[in-house]
């Protein structure tokens, strides 16, 4: 089946005019920008909120709207999980009665796709709970769990985690990334984090002022000079996923998936093979153009410049290190090291400059 | 005047403001949601058109009535063709309690639904409810309390009704002498005891109808202010 996903939308709300034209066959797409760029207008156009304005959208392969064939499909028929950015649980309804809210709509499938919500996500505990007695985290949860207990076609996720502080956020996340891996669901993910951004997505979109700035690979697209001053303002940083390999005195020993060995700060223990998301701001990597000697930095990486881009004030060396890294130095610097792609350089990286996402 | 009567005039007073509470809920809650819901042009005129029973002088409220539903009314001969006696019959107490009452119970229901925010309802909806389901399982829970605190103001304020029940009803002992025609006709032949003893039957039921009121409005609140959380 195709998954392809076309949407085209002109939506004038107030003052605010969101005009864009999506295409993208990706399983897991993130809209990514500011606040009052426009995705949460999008959204709702996705779920049939304006249906007015006669917005074409097929979703993964499916057709909801098409005015030029005189197609529009209701609400409640259009078979998406949306997860609103503030969890919306119904208040008169224990944790289980959210939970079945969906269901009917699941028919035969319900009963198992509830029991695949409460496994994944882990909610057994909480069934019998009334809503205001959880957590910020357990109600995120809750919420993502009530959408999937509908046995939806495709889930709508807005800012799952805006509305909880970074420990919770890291706490959320695993759970956000083992419904992408775990269930085979294609998933339009809504954030300004350009880390989540680049966590989460196969495909980004980049909403700016109601319209589409630039499309394609997350990674990409964010260090794109063009998308730079938005993503960057937003706190673009290297993002790596790695597994841990061992961990003693306060460290862990993490290797990436290409191999790449870090050391990173380990407060509480982690368990050996546990999977860790970092964040390490292209600030705080150095390149040096030979190998330093005794140096307090944990993390000194062989890499080869791979493209120099100036920007404002600076410029942002890629490089690959076994995994690909962004510098961010001073032209000065550039100079100095005579930075060019090809050229082979250390990074090195403080333990303490990578920063446990999740 | 024998405890039979007081007691069968407190019955028909409680008979008379529950149907006409019951009467008013449907157009209550029905209007309340609209009006809570849409923004629109002479929303400010339908609010004022809807308060106008009672700020109306009741007896001009049971005139009206006694036009619209006499026999030569323009609803008179629908009535006549049904075989419904409205006119002084308890029927016409029923709907001069349920028109002025009805402005306290639209206005307390339109308060209930502004509190739930309104995307619970998409929530429901995207979930696969339809519009009346989302309605029924998750809006009208939530306004609930707030819905049943109008109905107890509208109960309370049928159980004083004289104005517009006077003039429709009429005062037939037996059949539509409420409590408050019956204090009014006690006045009328002189009988004070009579009337102080309506009077503190009257006193009775509306402390107690009010306090109910009061003390659901108090349970209310903490409920209505999570689920007017955004």
């Amino acid at each position: 089946m195709s998954r392809e996903t076309l949407v085209r939308a002109r939506v004038e709300r107030g003052g605010f005019a969101l005009d864009v034209e999506l295409k993208t066959e990706a399983r897991v797409a993130v809209l990514f920008g500011p606040s009052g760029s426009g995705k949460t207008t999008l959204f709702e156009t996705l779920l049939g909120l304006h249906a007015a304005s006669r917005p074409t959208v097929q979703l993964a392969g499916r057709w909801l709207d098409d005015p030029t064939r005189g197609l529009g499909t209701r609400v409640e028929a259009r078979g998406l999980g949306w997860v609103p950015q503030e969890p919306m649980l119904f208040p008169h309804l224990d944790v289980a009665g959210n939970l079945r809210f969906g269901m009917p709509r699941a028919g035969g499938g319900g009963a198992r796709a509830l029991a695949d919500a409460i496994e994944v996500l882990e909610l057994g505990p909480l069934l019998a709970r009334r809503v205001d007695q959880l957590s910020g985290g357990e109600r995120s949860r809750v919420a993502l769990g009530r959408a999937l207990a509908s046995g939806p076609q495709a889930l709508l996720l807005d800012e799952p985690l805006a509305s909880l502080d970074l420990a919770l956020r890291a706490r959320v996340l695993p759970y956000l990334l083992r419904v992408r891996d775990s269930l085979d669901l294609p998933i339009f993910y809504i954030t300004h984090d350009p880390d989540e951004a680049q966590l989460v997505g196969e495909w980004v979109a980049v909403l700016d002022r109601g319209r589409v700035v630039a499309c394609g690979e997350p990674r990409a697209v964010l260090w794109s000079r063009a998308v730079l001053p938005l993503s960057e303002s937003l706190g673009l940083e290297n993002v790596i996923e790695a597994r841990v390999r061992a961990c003693a005195d306060g460290t862990a020993r993490v290797a990436t998936r290409s191999g790449v060995e870090l050391s990173v700060p380990a407060p509480a223990p982690l368990a050996e093979g546990e999977s860790v998301r970092l964040g390490l701001p292209a600030r705080d990597v150095l390149l040096a153009a030979e190998a330093p000697g005794r140096i307090s930095a944990r993390n000194v990486l062989m890499a080869r410049v791979v493209k120099v881009e100036p920007t404002e004030g600076g410029a942002l060396v890629h490089v690959d290190a076994g995994l690909p890294l962004v510098a961010r130095l001073t032209q000065e610097a550039v100079h100095a090291l005579e930075l060019a792609p090809g050229r082979a350089v250390y990074c090195v990286i403080k333990a303490h400059s990578l920063r446990r996402l999740a | 005047m024998s405890d039979d009567a007081l007691l069968g005039m407190l019955a028909l007073t409680l008979r008379v403001a529950a149907v006409a509470t019951l009467l008013a809920l449907p157009p209550a809650v029905a209007l309340g949601y609209w009006l809570a819901r849409h923004r629109f042009r002479g929303r400010a005129l339908v609010q004022a058109l809807v308060a106008l029973p009672m700020v109306l002088p009741p007896v001009a409220v049971g005139l009206g009535l006694l036009w619209l539903f006499g026999r030569r009314g323009p609803l008179g001969p629908l009535l006549e063709a049904l075989g419904i006696e409205v006119i002084f019959s308890w029927h016409a107490a029923v709907l001069a309690a349920a028109l002025v009452g009805f402005p306290l119970f639209a206005r307390a229901c339109e308060q209930a639904f502004a509190a739930v925010d309104p995307r619970y309802e998409r929530v429901a909806r995207s979930l696969g409810a339809s519009r009346l389901r989302a309605f029924a399982r998750v809006t009208l829970p939530l306004a609930g309390r707030g819905i049943l605190y109008g109905a107890l103001l509208a109960f309370a304020r049928g159980l004083g009704e004289f104005g517009a029940t006077a003039i429709v009803a009429g005062i037939v002992p037996g059949r539509t002498e409420t409590l408050a025609l019956g204090i009014w006709s006690r006045i009328q032949m002189g009988d004070d005891a009579g009337a102080r003893a309506l009077c503190g039957a009257s006193f009775a039921l509306a402390l107690g109808a009010m306090l109910v009121a009061e003390l659901w409005l108090r349970r209310e609140a903490p409920a209505a202010a999570h689920a007017a959380r955004p």
